[in-house]
């Protein structure tokens, strides 16, 4: 059969961590490299907060699968997928052909967390208070 | 001019002013519709997050149709909300 160029979103549970996210990654390419498939990029998103809640989280780690495979493969992929308790939901896009790679995005835009803000007002007084001491 | 050549016929007259709208990505051709794209994809949806229409944005029938489809991925891995009005 001949093998297809697909995607995969996966989002990850944010009570993984990090190093539990990568971990989980490494086991999802492994899974695609042994149903046959051939990664050809990996993407990890890091934590983003969702649009929504699901299973009850506000962020998930998002990590992006680009790789060629056939579609039972893929469908095998998916039913993995689904079994594996961290994953809270995935999306599996055929790309086209002549598609280019996804690309590297910046997507740790400037979160609106309150957290950050706060750090960031924080770091306006110290500058000015540096400034008075000069 | 080419309209009032063509037999008699009136040309379209056009309601109200302002100008035609064009299709975004008819226009930037470098510009994809990708459901990874969460903040291009949210300029053409409404406040409550709802897709707006075409005859609204402009945007030609064919990109319209791959513009709802990516929407609706975006929707299902949570790039986008379903709406920001909670029941």
């Amino acid at each position: 059969m001949a093998d297809r160029r697909y995607e995969t979103l996966v989002l990850i549970h944010p009570e993984q961590g990090e190093p539990g996210s990568k971990e989980l990654a490494a086991r999802i390419r492994t899974l695609i490299e042994e149903q046959g498939g051939t990664v050809s990029q990996v993407q990890e998103w890091g934590l983003r907060d969702l649009a929504y809640l699901v299973a009850k989280q506000r962020r998930a780690f998002y990590v992006l699968f680009e790789y060629r495979a056939t579609p039972r493969a893929l469908q095998e992929i998916e039913r993995n997928l689904t079994l594996m308790d961290p994953v809270l939901r995935f999306i599996s896009v055929r790309q086209a052909e002549n598609a280019p790679p996804a690309a590297l995005r910046p997507v740790r835009r400037p979160e609106r967390d309150e957290a950050e803000v706060e750090e960031e007002g924080g770091e306006d007084v110290d500058l000015m208070g540096s400034e008075e001491m000069t | 001019m080419a309209r009032e050549r063509s037999g008699g016929a009136r040309p379209p007259r056009r309601r109200g002013m302002g100008r035609r709208k064009v299709c975004r990505f008819c226009a930037d051709k470098t510009m994809l519709i990708d459901y990874k794209d969460a903040r291009t994809l949210g300029t053409f949806l409404s406040e409550r997050g709802k897709i707006i229409p075409a005859r609204i944005t402009g945007t030609c029938a064919r990109h319209q149709r791959r513009l709802t489809i990516a929407v609706k991925q975006a929707r299902t891995v949570a790039l986008l909300p379903y709406t920001t009005v909670y029941p």
